[in-house]
């Protein structure tokens, strides 16, 4: 079968990829979702905004092999200069200095996700050749070719104590695996009536929540391999779920643009969050202390939300990568010290369709780095639960593990502004036609910025 | 990490309403929460522990061991170990990380009940039938019983005066009922005569006595701060007492005055009462009743009756709340199934559509100054990036209060209870075999026995020698 790009939306309505991206919420017709029709047209199972990328299904092949070339040659040396206009808190870090530690290859096809173990010992990929790979995370020695399901991996999430690995693929099923003999577990969870999309353990390992493109969130009792509970959900594939720390919540999201907050307990819909855009949301994710949701949506945007305060609010959003078309993910990861409490911050990583990987600080979403190495779209990045190792997967069917190393001095410099590096342009959704726009107050300070636009 | 979002008024309800569940495995006699309340041990007509997750109502263990009915059940402050009392006149304590049972007792005489000392798992109290209650340290692969006393404390004038017929009452005075107070540094014991012995648990000395009732006592529970204590007694009536903090060094026994709190009692059907338990808080009095499906909730402040929880069509026995939330398990009598009464939460609808809200009369819209009015979206966007500048904090966990008590004072990390992905163990309702498409029979009753033949199930050396002899008794005392 000839499978397409797991992490691509699938959008068959041509308008969008003329309409201007904003204008798109209302007017989009809720998904035509009968399962023969969407095996039929499953090469088209993209969503693009690309003009000149045409919807045709010879083009899917082409964009797994094809290799783009950066829009913009991405060196870690850093030449860029910035202008400094305002100082940071003392001592935090204002950049950070991953380097390539190793590559790993063998998977056939583009790589859809890609997981550490809670204990951090292995990394497990899945892949659209149908197979899921565990790798050693120390020495990147592949442990076990994991070989069960009929159609391409979209999703992997390891139990919590990191015995047993899940997986959702496009055949409609959730297999388990035992990571250290590579077994099947004999029953696979059937009920799904379209592709598993999305996957995740409660923190206890006892139940399962899966979010599909039949656009319903099952929550399964892992030990009796059943479906204890199923979510009304959405009305529009499900693209992502998420168990909040203590396993009392489920996040859902989906392409209609609605982010769902569920009740575990009880199966009710506490909260749900929109942005006034609507944009399809192809990613949701619990930050480490369960507080906020970290949301990729397709206007290459990342938003984070905090969800418990009033009726939920954006708080911060993280731009500078290209995110239009497939479910990108991504992960949060810590820097500074990390012993000491008070010098650790946080950082958000997030692969981007140019092929690099964007790591942004939480808190002013200013750019700490840019990885460049892979030469297709980053479909899943994960940080590591305890090291500072950072792995990404790729269209281009490699992952590549990346390590921190400490700051050389010249790259301890300042950016400004609002989460994207000046020089760039910048990936504005509203600037589609004016991007100079941006670049041009990007070294302005926040606050005058804004005066002198009210002004 | 819920209680945020969840609707308040529903939070403020603290007594369950309507059945919501049933749990089946077997015929459960005996039921008990976990400490954390995510998981319910039920002790099984035949012998076998069922561990219930409560989180999937799924089986998420079984535990075989005991050849007769499990008497009574309980667990250690992790939540690890798990003691069960079986009518084979054995305790077996259970290492819930792999299902093996870490030490086997034998007594000569059946059980009431055997409870974990709250701080060391391999400490526990229990009241034998017809004999002295007996303290028993299971350190070592022996264990060592040591007798307490069933009499209750004399004063030095009442021992003086104590005429002969007394003593000869007192020394045939038995134990029905101990268990530990919360510190574990007491036992409470209660006696065939209605007394209530304080007794130390390092010196095995009673400490104070107090005759509750003239009857026996039949059961007794502690709220988890171990001020509060009800008492089920034979005469038909549920007493509730304030206690002492018995772990403070100042208190003196010998000043020590008790007094009966409240009396509940049915005084026009003149119900006698199964069992009886706290809510969490203390705030609520649970008593399942004899030959009537009824349970009863009695508040503690006002001492009166606020519910009875109704719904099924069986008496009920064992009646238990669940540690945090307002949630009650009862075992019923006759299909030994486990029923489960909590609240129903309504479907916020404002929740799932975030620009409607829920009013309770119509309100006039007054439309904002700018509400209208059109501006770039770019300056409207970048206006909104702007203001995104607060400080965020994704990292830190805030430890709540509870759990920072039940999990950081050990310094050991929580305990989580492996997951078993087996179906055979997971199966509920396993007296029933598929012989064919759409027929089933009963399970023979035999079959699925062979644990009896005890060769895979790692034993302790205090089983392994008494294994012989004890496996052929168990085999022959077998109910067909």
């Amino acid at each position: 079968m000839d499978s397409p790009p797991k992490r691509s939306r699938e959008e068959t309505e041509d308008e969008y990829d003329d309409a201007p991206p904003r204008k798109r919420s209302s007017s989009r017709s809720p998904h035509n979702g009968s399962p023969e029709y969407r095996l039929a047209e499953r090469p088209a199972r993209r969503y693009s905004r690309d003009r000149d990328n045409s919807v045709d299904d010879s083009a899917d092949e082409r964009r797994y092999y094809e290799r783009r070339t950066p829009s913009r040659s991405r060196s870690r040396s850093n030449s860029r200069s910035r202008s400094q206009s305002n100082t940071p808190p003392p001592r935090k870090p204002t950049a950070l200095n991953y380097t390539p530690h190793l590559i790993l290859r063998g998977h056939k096809r583009a790589i859809s996700c890609l997981k550490f173990s809670p204990n951090g010992l292995w990394i497990a990929s899945g892949s659209a050749d149908a197979t899921i790979k565990i790798w050693s995370s120390s020495s990147g020695a592949l442990e076990h070719t994991l070989e069960g399901h009929l159609a391409g991996i979209n999703t992997l999430t390891w139990s919590p104590d990191s015995t047993t690995l899940a997986s959702g693929s496009d055949d409609k099923s959730i297999r388990l695996w035992d990571a250290q003999t590579g077994l099947a577990h004999p029953t696979p969870l059937i009920g799904h009536h379209n592709y598993v999309y999305s996957l995740a353990f409660s923190p206890k390992g006892n139940m399962l929540v899966s979010g599909s493109y039949d656009e319903a969130v099952f929550l399964w009792d892992v030990r009796a391999a059943r479906v204890m509970r199923s979510l009304p959900a959405h009305s529009d594939p499900v693209s992502a779920v998420d168990f909040v720390r203590d396993g009392t919540l489920i996040v859902s999201c989906s392409h209609d643009g609605l982010i769902r907050v569920w009740d575990t307990g009880t199966g009710q819909c506490l909260r749900t969050l929109v942005h006034e855009d609507n944009a399809p949301v192809t990613s949701v994710k619990f930050s480490p202390n369960g507080k906020y949701i970290l949301a990729h949506t397709l206007d290459s945007c990342i938003r984070l939300w905090d969800y418990a305060n009033g009726k939920g609010k954006c708080i911060k959003t993280y731009q500078g990568h290209t995110n239009a078309k497939y479910s990108l993910s991504g992960a949060f990861g810590a820097y500074g010290s990390r012993t000491g409490s008070r010098e650790t911050y946080a950082f958000v990583a997030s692969g981007s369709e140019e092929g690099g990987v964007v790591l942004w600080d939480v808190s002013s979403k200013n750019v700490l780095q840019r990885l460049s190495g892979h030469d297709e779209a980053v479909l899943a990045v994960d940080t590591h639960p305890k090291e500072e190792l950072l792995a990404s997967a790729a269209l281009d069917r490699s992952i590549r593990i990346w390590k921190a190393s400490p700051l050389p001095e010249a790259r301890v410099k300042q950016e400004t502004s609002n989460g994207y590096d000046p020089d760039v342009l910048p990936p504005n959704p509203f600037a589609t036609d004016s991007p100079t726009w941006f670049g041009a107050c990007g070294t302005l300070t926040a606050s005058t910025s804004c005066a002198s636009f009210v002004a | 990490m819920n209680l945020s979002l969840i609707d308040p008024f529903v939070l403020a309800q603290d007594c369950p309403d309507v059945i919501t569940g049933r749990l089946r495995s077997g015929h459960s006699t005996s039921i008990r929460f976990s400490h954390r309340g995510d998981l319910l041990a039920s002790g099984r007509h035949d012998g076998i522990v069922v561990i219930f997750d409560i989180e999937t109502n799924g089986v998420a263990r079984k535990l075989r061991g005991h050849t007769r009915q499990v008497q009574s059940l309980s667990w250690s402050t992790n939540d690890r170990y798990l003691l069960s009392a079986g009518q084979d006149w054995k305790c077996v304590l259970w290492d819930l990380q792999d299902g093996s049972r870490v030490r086997t007792v034998r007594f000569e005489a059946a059980i009431f009940i055997a409870e974990l000392h709250p701080k060391n798992h391999m400490l526990f109290v229990a009241a034998l039938f017809e004999d002295q209650p007996v303290i028993v340290d299971m350190t070592e692969q022996v264990p060592v019983k040591h007798q307490i006393p069933s009499a209750p404390r004399r004063s030095q004038v009442e021992r003086e005066n104590a005429t002969e017929k007394q003593n000869a009452q007192d020394a045939k005075q038995t134990t029905t009922m101990t268990l530990f107070t919360p510190s574990g540094k007491h036992v409470i014991a209660g006696t065939n005569k209605g007394w209530m012995n304080i007794i130390d648990t390092e010196t095995h000395e009673v400490k104070y006595s107090f005759r509750v009732t003239n009857n026996i006592i039949v059961y007794i529970r502690l709220t988890p701060s171990g001020r509060n204590i009800v008492v089920n007694a034979s005469d038909r009536i549920v007493r509730t007492l304030h206690l002492p903090d018995f772990s403070d060094p100042k208190l003196d026994f010998d000043t020590l005055q008790l007094e009966v709190e409240h009396r509940f009692q049915d005084l026009v059907q003149r119900l006698s009462w199964n069992h009886v338990s706290f809510s969490p808080s203390g705030e609520y009095v649970t008593a399942s009743t004899w030959m009537n499906h009824h349970i009863y909730v009695w508040e503690r402040g006002q001492g009166s009756l606020v519910k009875i929880l109704e719904g099924t069509k069986e008496e009920l026995s064992v009646v238990e709340w669940h540690p945090s939330r307002p949630f009650v398990a009862a075992v019923g009598v006759d299909s030994g199934r486990v029923w489960l009464w909590s609240i129903l939460q309504p479907q916020r609808w404002s929740a799932l559509a975030p620009d409607f809200v829920e009013v309770e009369e119509n309100v006039e819209y007054i439309e904002r100054e700018d509400e209208f009015d059109i501006q770039p979206l770019e300056e409207l966007h970048k206006r909104r990036l702007d203001q995104e500048d607060e400080e965020v904090d994704v990292l830190t966990i805030e430890v709540k209060g509870s759990a920072a008590e039940s999990g950081a004072v050990n310094g050991e990390p929580e305990f989580m209870m492996p997951v078993i992905l087996d179906i055979e163990n997971s199966d509920s309702e396993d007296e029933v075999v598929a012989v064919g498409a759409g027929q089933f029979r009963r399970r023979s009753p035999g079959a699925g026995r062979e644990w009896m033949n005890d060769d895979e199930v790692a034993v302790s050396g205090d089983e392994r020698r008494a294994n012989g002899t004890a496996v052929q008794n168990g085999t022959k005392r077998r109910r067909g």
